[in-house]
């Protein structure tokens, strides 16, 4: 089973509260089982047989972890588990117990791996499927491209492996990541430029995990757009909200080197820089599976904010931007529309 | 299980408290019901690591309201059903695991802020509140409430009032009884009640300390207003290794007859020193027993403060000064110490014998317990620290560990052998002069020594117990009060 290579997180994460204050779902469901603490625990009851793998209740509490990696950084020796879920979750599918609900997903989800290509040169965006409807954020990327006098392909397409992945199958992950790396090898780009920080994860980390050789070199637009040294005009007081995929997932520091590049002053949002305030951007179809979940993860953001009417807040995530847009009233833009604001 | 969740008795339950608190808010699903089968406590956890079924409560609610709170308790009372609160679930005692079943009334969705006063520094919430969020909102605005301890990103308030639960800095800030300055509590019978609003009074005996520690027995604590203070210009530690534990142990108590008011004081004996201190600071220590203090307040304060302990450690009894690095040191991991990979977890069979006696005794206690440990269990390891010091003696925070094959399988054998170890350490500790815990409460796991240690008093808690909870339904089987 897959969960089997991560007996170190099942043992160790079984019977520690340690990190149960950062329980994205634990904290808007008040619910125990939503803990890694239980969510480890019931894992090694299907390791002894006393919970069973096709446990309703049991698979619909692995469907419902946000997967921010809150957890997981702040423990002190990092046990994965969230690569403890989403084994679970694949051992699940593996089985043939995925809820229905999360078969069709996966359906739909694999019937959008395909990409279309506009535009030509060495560096090639990627508008994936939360980008392209936050439609504003690839408009702000063209912007800067433009003042940048830099030349692009921009790629928009459904799925690349990450959402399969999260939801267990494995299988169809790999096969859209090998449809995605040999599209990009077409294209002939050197350079692929990401807004959504799931798909800089997936390109990073689990294609090679996955044993799909990428073909071009991957950045996230924050890093990409420091690197074109543009000049702006300060941005003065924001409030950034971290993605779970840069920071707990890549602890990638571009995001903040890019606000200070703009002018920021990062003032701090809430009253921790522990929390995921990230909507779910952990779990990528969360808004598939339970989206009153999100609603609540968004109310739990929103209830943070010191003026919620006023305050500029940042984030590197457009799907996060797009939950909190949906469900608050916060004054949300991505990276690349501060920085093309500045311009 | 009282009641068949085949019958169509339990539906109607289950409908009157979904009547409640919402649909959604009534749980008996199993994973939830997992969840709170097991607690910190190591029977639970070995009882699950051994493959065997744990006790699972019929149903959770979760009341947003006192006055939920108030109705489930009144229908508890009307069907005689046992009523279990649970904060965070993360008590080493078995105190809010469900024995009997019935309802938990898991408290986190009552976790409002309600009101800082930054006049009267002070702070009300609900007690489903988890600490370390409370915590955080009072950082914001520029405060503390100086209760911390390494539970505190998993335990509500709620929780470390029902077990007089202690933090770190306890020394100059005391244990959460001598932070609150009152309670609302939800009686065993349903009332809703306030103690009075300050904490020095001359009105009666004080109701607050009633309900401080009775661990779900005697009610439901629903609000709190806890003192609150402001973050301290400087805070300052130091550190020293003493050549044995009884002159690190005069050093500390003298430090503490001196009243120059440290904030925290913590005193490894000489095998915690090698085997965990060194462990967790990645530093070399010199054999001998390691002892750390801090200082909070005005840093001109603090550092007068720390002028007169330095005399004290290194004048009076020669401690080698391990500096402020050797003091930050333990500051900053002071949490390390809990989290897997350093903290003692199955496959080994571990307990805190965490008790307390005044200084004249705690040395006593001590080997008392150590003695009774290696001498009937030679294959156990036995450690200690004194964490929680006051003017008057220290909390000894003492360790047995079985390793290995030492360890029964059979899960039966197994809690024999850990309730023999619990049984002769902690009579040992009495016969001594300790008291049964100082922090953690009794729980299932201790309340059957409840007797030997109020002796004839105990038929007073029994008094009072059956005065509140008639039905006795209010977390039975617990603090040593009679099951159901």
């Amino acid at each position: 089973m897959h969960i089997d290579q991560f007996t170190d997180a099942i043992l160790n994460c079984r019977f520690c509260f340690m990190c149960r204050h950062l329980s994205g779902i634990g904290n808007v469901t008040f619910t125990e089982a939503d803990t890694p603490r239980v969510r480890a625990s019931m894992i090694y009851g299907v390791t002894q047989g006393t919970m069973q793998l096709d446990n309703e209740d049991f698979i619909a509490t692995l469907y419902r972890n946000d997967l921010s990696g809150a957890c997981r950084r702040n423990c002190v020796k990092h046990f994965d588990e969230i690569g403890l879920t989403l084994a679970a979750r694949a051992d699940i599918v593996e089985a043939g117990h995925a809820p229905a609900a999360v078969q069709a997903i996966a359906k739909e989800l694999a019937a959008t791996a395909k990409w279309t290509a506009k535009g030509e040169g060495d560096v090639l965006y990627f508008e994936d499927l939360y980008t392209k409807e936050a439609a504003t954020v690839a408009a702000a990327f063209a912007k800067i491209m433009k003042k940048a006098k830099v030349s692009y392909i921009t790629v928009t397409g459904g799925c690349i492996g990450k959402g399969l992945k999260t939801l267990g199958y494995l299988k169809e992950a790999q096969d859209a990541a090998k449809k995605f790396a040999a599209f990009v090898k077409k294209t002939g780009a050197k350079t692929v430029v990401v807004s959504n920080p799931a798909a800089y994860d997936a390109l990073v980390n689990d294609y090679p995990a996955m044993g799909v050789k990428f073909p071009a070199k991957v950045m996230h637009t924050s890093e990409y757009i420091l690197s074109l040294k543009l000049k702006y005009k300060k941005a003065g007081d924001v409030y950034y909200l971290e993605s779970d995929f840069l920071r707990n997932y890549n602890d990638l520091p571009f995001p903040h080197d890019l606000l200070k590049a703009l002018g920021a002053v990062n003032k701090p949002f809430g009253t921790n820089d522990e929390e995921s305030y990230s909507c779910g951007e952990g779990a990528v179809v969360l808004p598939k599976i339970d989206a009153t979940l999100v609603e609540k993860l968004a109310a739990y953001i929103a209830e943070r904010a010191d003026n919620p009417k006023t305050d500029k807040i940042v984030t590197a995530s457009p799907y996060t931007k797009l939950m909190l847009k949906k469900y608050t009233k916060l004054n949300v833009v991505t990276l690349e529309e501060l920085a093309a604001s500045l311009l | 299980m009282l009641v068949s969740p085949k019958s169509y008795m339990y539906e109607m339950i289950r409908s009157e408290l979904t009547d409640i608190v919402g649909d959604e808010y009534v749980c008996n699903c199993d994973a939830d019901a997992f969840g709170h089968s097991i607690d910190y406590y190591w029977i639970p956890e070995m009882w699950h690591d051994r493959g065997m079924e744990t006790p699972k409560p019929d149903f959770i609610v979760h009341p947003a309201t006192t006055q939920e709170v108030s109705k489930i308790v009144k229908l508890a009372n009307h069907y005689k059903i046992p009523v279990i609160p649970w904060g965070g679930g993360s008590g080493s005692q078995g105190g809010a695991l469900p024995v009997y079943g019935g309802i938990i009334v898991d408290m986190k969705r009552m976790n409002k802020l309600i009101k800082i006063d930054k006049e009267s520094l002070t702070v009300t919430c609900q007690t489903g509140i988890i600490a370390k969020h409370l915590e955080w909102r009072c950082n914001k605005e520029g405060f503390s409430t100086m209760h911390l301890p390494a539970s505190i990103s998993c335990a509500t308030i709620g929780g470390f009032l029902a077990h007089r639960g202690t933090g770190v800095l306890s020394t100059k800030y005391g244990k959460i009884e001598d932070m609150v300055m009152s309670l609302e509590v939800v009686t065993p019978t349903g009332e809703i009640i306030r103690t009075l609003p300050v904490p020095r009074h001359a009105s009666g005996p004080d109701l607050t300390m009633l309900f401080m520690g009775s661990e779900g027995t005697l009610g439901i604590i629903t609000e709190v207003t806890l003192k609150i203070h402001p973050q301290p210009e400087a805070r300052e530690f130091r550190a020293y290794i003493f050549k044995d534990f009884h002159t690190a142990m005069s050093a500390g108590a003298e430090l503490m007859r001196s009243r120059l008011q440290p904030c925290a004081v913590r005193l490894y004996d000489e095998t915690e020193t090698i085997t965990h201190v060194r462990k967790v600071f990645g530093m070399e220590l010199d054999k001998g027993a390691y002892l750390v203090f801090g200082f909070d307040g005005r840093k001109d304060i603090v550092a007068c403060q720390m002028k007169y302990a330095r005399e004290i450690m290194e004048d009076k009894y020669k401690g080698k000064d391990l500096g402020s690095k050797g003091g930050d040191l333990w500051w900053e991991n002071k949490y390390k110490f809990f989290y897997p990979g350093f903290m003692f977890h199955l496959p080994q069979a571990f307990g805190t014998l965490d008790t307390v006696a005044t200084f004249d005794k705690i040395e006593n206690v001590y080997w008392g317990m150590k003695k009774v440990v290696t001498e009937n269990f030679p294959q156990a390891r036995f450690i200690g620290h004194f964490s929680h010091w006051y003017e008057w003696g220290c909390m000894l925070y003492a360790r047995f560990i079985f390793e290995g094959e030492d360890v029964p399988k059979d899960p039966r054998e197994a809690t024999a052998l850990y309730n023999k170890v619990w049984n002769l350490a902690i009579r040992a500790a009495i016969d001594n002069g300790g008291v049964i815990n100082e922090h953690h409460g009794v729980g299932l796991k201790l309340g059957h020594l409840m007797k030997d240690l109020y002796g004839p008093a105990m038929p007073v808690l029994e008094g009072i117990k059956k005065q509140l909870d008639p039905n006795n339904i209010m977390n039975p089987g617990k603090l040593g009060f009679e099951g159901a």
